[in-house]
């Protein structure tokens, strides 16, 4: 068993950790930078050590200063939260090669999955549904229409070497394709001096649905169903909810038991997250994160279980405390992202809190590290806190979200409560009809800057 | 006048004090002149961070740490050969501070002698004692040429990023 865990990370997602370890007897250990010296978690944590200057790339992600806090600490283990060091595989290796125990998945794992091109054929592999597409480039016009006959209109033509929507053509039907193919491929070539360009299925107006997942790294896992985080802005999740509003027991059954066999085929350690667009009711696999994601916690409202908890048992070699049998999903949960950002550009807003009063009641958490005169650092992430209802139906924890934002004070910097409210009067967030586009055209129309 | 320059005198001092906290200083002073007995002075000042890795207290309601779980070392400023009575010597404006988190040795190996010792006169570049991190020792220097007039770490402690090491005048 583990006596001491070190927490390298920061903010909410750091509490949450030293939470987990308190209620399992285990100390804790808080690293910190000079200008995080007065940060809740280095008040929370039984210990703390300074380990670098303001830059995260000076301390938050310096391997040998987090190495070196473990060693004059005597923590025998280190839980990366998210973001930072918590998805670099190189860091996984030195940290086992110091006779550590990194809180998470093996160093391959997460190397396989953190490149997309191997992720996805991994998991392709693995029997979980990816985006049908033309696996490479495609040599001329007859293969286009070939392969886009067999993947079934719409599809996109794309730029092997391409980005930025450039070299980019969509084909709504079998009309459109000679176009499309020729028009992309005269486009690659002006961008990018590369002509070669591939075909797949183009998704409309899909949803982001993701899969928690978790083994214990001798080949069992289990799923805990799904997450609809498809409210987002720049690619950045605002609002999520489990389970998902579209998703029907039937799919979930389906689409869980298939990413819990694939990870339990690789022996998978841990946390993690399959990531899918889902349109029309079939599953389209983007990316597997393997760590603990910052909306876990509506997961851990609707099966009642602790994820971090769960995460140090097994890394510390012990089984998982549940089976698939023992999951049952009760009920309905919103986490909403408090970033310290000042609409409607969303500009970073650090600053001093001048007064935080969190909500309570029935069915409400909030995780932040604010406290009364906390002074927000100009250094780090936007987000200082998340608050997570839970109701027995959707309308409830609606409801309750509505209810919950009223009691939330956060004064003295700018911050997307205001957004959250707005939010719960669209009648497309209270019938959870919205797809990953909504958000931005909601915000094109309602938040004009200026 | 005043009236118009407060919003850049507001920039200014929000500069300075992002210049000190960048470049590690403990104060600086600036006189700007706007013109005929019109001018800005200003003094930016700030405390070192806390030093030493001290065991938070843990909130009240929990129990205290269990006696086998045996802490790690957590060295108090006092350690060494400073006299108890003295100022938080992170404030000394001599004050040689870690550069990294990590373990202190006074001597190149066990049982040689000291690199340096209180009375000593030191050069600049001076190797005053090694940090172990990551089972590498790094030999930490003089920044400038002086008296040692107080070693704050002893042998074997464990010192954060920031923490006070020696004072030198």
């Amino acid at each position: 068993m583990f006596d001491k865990i070190l927490i390298a990370n920061r903010g909410e997602i750091a509490l949450r950790v030293i939470r987990a370890c308190r209620e399992m007897g285990i100390r804790s250990v808080a690293v910190h930078s000079t200008a995080d010296s007065d940060a809740m978690h280095v008040r929370m944590a039984d210990e703390s050590v300074c380990i670098g200057p303001p830059s995260a790339a000076q301390s938050y992600l310096s391997v040998p200063a987090i190495i070196s806090a473990c060693e004059v600490t005597g923590a025998q283990a280190i839980h990366p939260g998210y973001g930072f060091l918590s998805e670099n595989a190189n860091f996984v290796q030195i940290v086992e090669d110091h006779g550590l125990t990194f809180i998470g998945p093996t160093a391959e794992h997460i190397r396989v999955m953190g490149d997309k091109i191997t992720a996805k054929e991994t998991m392709k592999r693995l029997g979980v549904p990816c985006v049908p597409g033309s696996e490479g480039g495609v040599p001329d016009l007859a293969a286009a229409r070939q392969i886009a006959g067999d993947i079934g209109y719409p599809v996109i033509v794309k730029a092997t070497a391409g980005g930025g929507g450039r070299g980019m053509k969509l084909a709504k039907s079998a009309d459109d394709i000679d176009t499309a193919f020729q028009t992309a491929r005269s486009e690659a070539k002006a961008a990018f001096g590369n002509d070669e360009v591939y075909i797949e299925k183009y998704l409309g107006r899909p949803r982001h649905i993701e899969v928690q997942v978790f083994g214990d790294g001798k080949g069992n896992a289990v799923h805990l169903g799904e997450r609809d985080c498809s409210l987002q802005r720049r690619h950045q999740k605002v609002f999520e909810e489990a389970p998902g509003p579209v998703i029907t027991p039937q799919m979930r059954a389906e689409i869980g038991k298939t990413c819990a066999e694939a990870v339990a085929s690789i022996n998978y350690t841990g946390a993690g997250t399959i990531e899918f667009l889902f349109e029309d009711g079939a599953f389209y696999f983007i990316e597997m994160n393997t760590r603990l994601q910052v909306e876990h916690p509506v997961t851990e409202a609707i099966f009642g279980v602790d994820l971090v908890r769960e995460q140090i048992r097994v890394a510390e070699g012990l089984p998982m405390s549940f089976t698939q049998d023992d999951l049952h999903l009760n009920g309905h949960a919103i986490e909403v992202r408090i970033n310290a950002e000042r609409l409607p550009d969303f500009a970073p807003c650090p600053g001093r809190i001048t007064q935080y009063h969190a909500p309570g009641g029935l069915g409400v958490r909030v995780d932040s590290a604010l406290y009364d005169g906390y002074a927000i650092p100009p250094y780090y992430d936007s987000l200082i806190g998340k608050l997570i209802v839970h109701g027995r139906d959707r309308p409830e924890a609606l409801a309750r979200l509505n209810r919950a934002l009223g009691e939330l004070i956060v004064d003295g910097v700018d911050t997307t409560i205001p957004l959250f409210r707005a939010l719960l009067e669209e009648e497309a967030v209270l019938t959870g009809d919205y797809t990953i586009h909504w958000l931005e055209h909601w915000l094109e129309t309602n938040l004009q800057p200026g | 006048m005043t009236e118009n320059t407060h919003d850049a005198d507001v920039a200014f001092v929000k500069a300075l004090a992002e210049l000190l906290r960048e470049n590690d200083l403990t104060e600086l002073s600036v006189t700007r002149d706007y013109g005929e007995n019109n001018a800005l002075s200003v003094t930016v000042s700030r405390h070192q961070p806390a030093a030493v890795s001290v065991p938070s207290p843990a909130p009240a309601a929990l129990p205290a740490p269990q006696a086998g779980h045996a802490p790690a070392p957590a060295p108090s400023p006092a350690n060494g050969s400073a006299p108890a009575t003295s100022a938080d010597p992170a404030d000394h404006p001599g004050a040689v501070t870690s550069p990294m988190v990590g373990t202190v040795y006074l001597q190149p190996e066990p049982g040689a002698s000291a690199f340096v010792k209180v009375g000593d006169t030191v050069d600049e570049g001076d190797t005053l004692l090694i940090v172990e991190a990551m089972k590498t020792m790094n030999q930490i220097p003089a920044p400038r040429a002086g008296k040692i007039t107080r070693i704050v770490v002893a042998d074997g402690d464990a010192v954060e990023y920031g923490a006070p090491l020696m004072i030198i005048e």
